[in-house]
């Protein structure tokens, strides 16, 4: 995994599934991807925090890569670059 | 876990409003597995026939869950496949044509073909 300042990234994309309940977040991160060019960052809100859990495998299922989140005011901030 | 076979995966629900749980959870791994791009059957059987009804699938709602109707909603919509119990549905009197639009029907035959063609089965 590439070294990245979380801080400073600019996402191409931001999804905001916050009051998402499970499996929201993940669905909304799947129909997001594809409006992300490749090499581009996703960047997921959640507020269940169960998502930053699921995002990674979900990732590498699909075969996206999860850079890391970040934990915001009442929410998390989840990244993931899109490869293909 | 079948060394070999395409990925699919069969779900079994087998419960409705009586147990909001686990009626809904079947459709909260059926979406997960869906956006992780792995094929999935629901294979509605018993109480488990109601969750694909109008009138009834609306209403069925779990704490910590998206509600029943949301995710029937896009698990249809991502392509999952949702096959009912022609005589669960006849032993309820539930007409198809109150069934959400894609409900495929089937009997005991094409449950096993289904089996037969997943590589893992999990049962609610």
């Amino acid at each position: 995994m590439a070294e990245v300042d979380l801080a400073t990234v600019k996402a191409a994309k931001i999804v905001d599934a916050r009051g998402s309940a499970c499996p929201g977040p993940l669905l909304e991160a799947k129909k997001a991807i594809g409006s992300v060019p490749v090499g581009g960052i996703l960047e997921i809100w959640s507020n269940d925090p169960g998502t930053k859990k699921d995002i990674p495998l979900w990732a590498k299922k699909v075969g996206h890569e999860y850079i890391g989140f970040l934990a915001g005011e009442g929410y998390e901030r989840i990244f993931v670059t899109r490869k293909k | 876990m079948v060394e070999g076979k395409p990925e699919k995966i069969v779900i079994f629900a087998t419960h409705g409003s009586e147990d909001p749980e686990k009626a809904i959870l079947p459709f909260v791994i059926g979406n997960a597995a869906l956006a992780m791009d792995v094929p999935v059957t629901i294979v509605l059987q018993s109480r488990g026939v109601t969750l694909v009804q109008k009138g009834c699938y609306e209403h069925i709602f779990a704490p910590g869950f998206d509600p029943l109707e949301k995710l029937v909603g896009s698990f249809v919509e991502l392509g999952g496949k949702l096959l009912a119990c022609i005589p669960c549905l006849e032993s309820r009197k539930i007409a198809q044509e109150t069934l959400v639009d894609g409900v495929e029907l089937g009997k005991a035959a094409s449950v096993v073909q289904e089996v037969l063609e997943a590589k893992a089965v999990l049962n609610y």
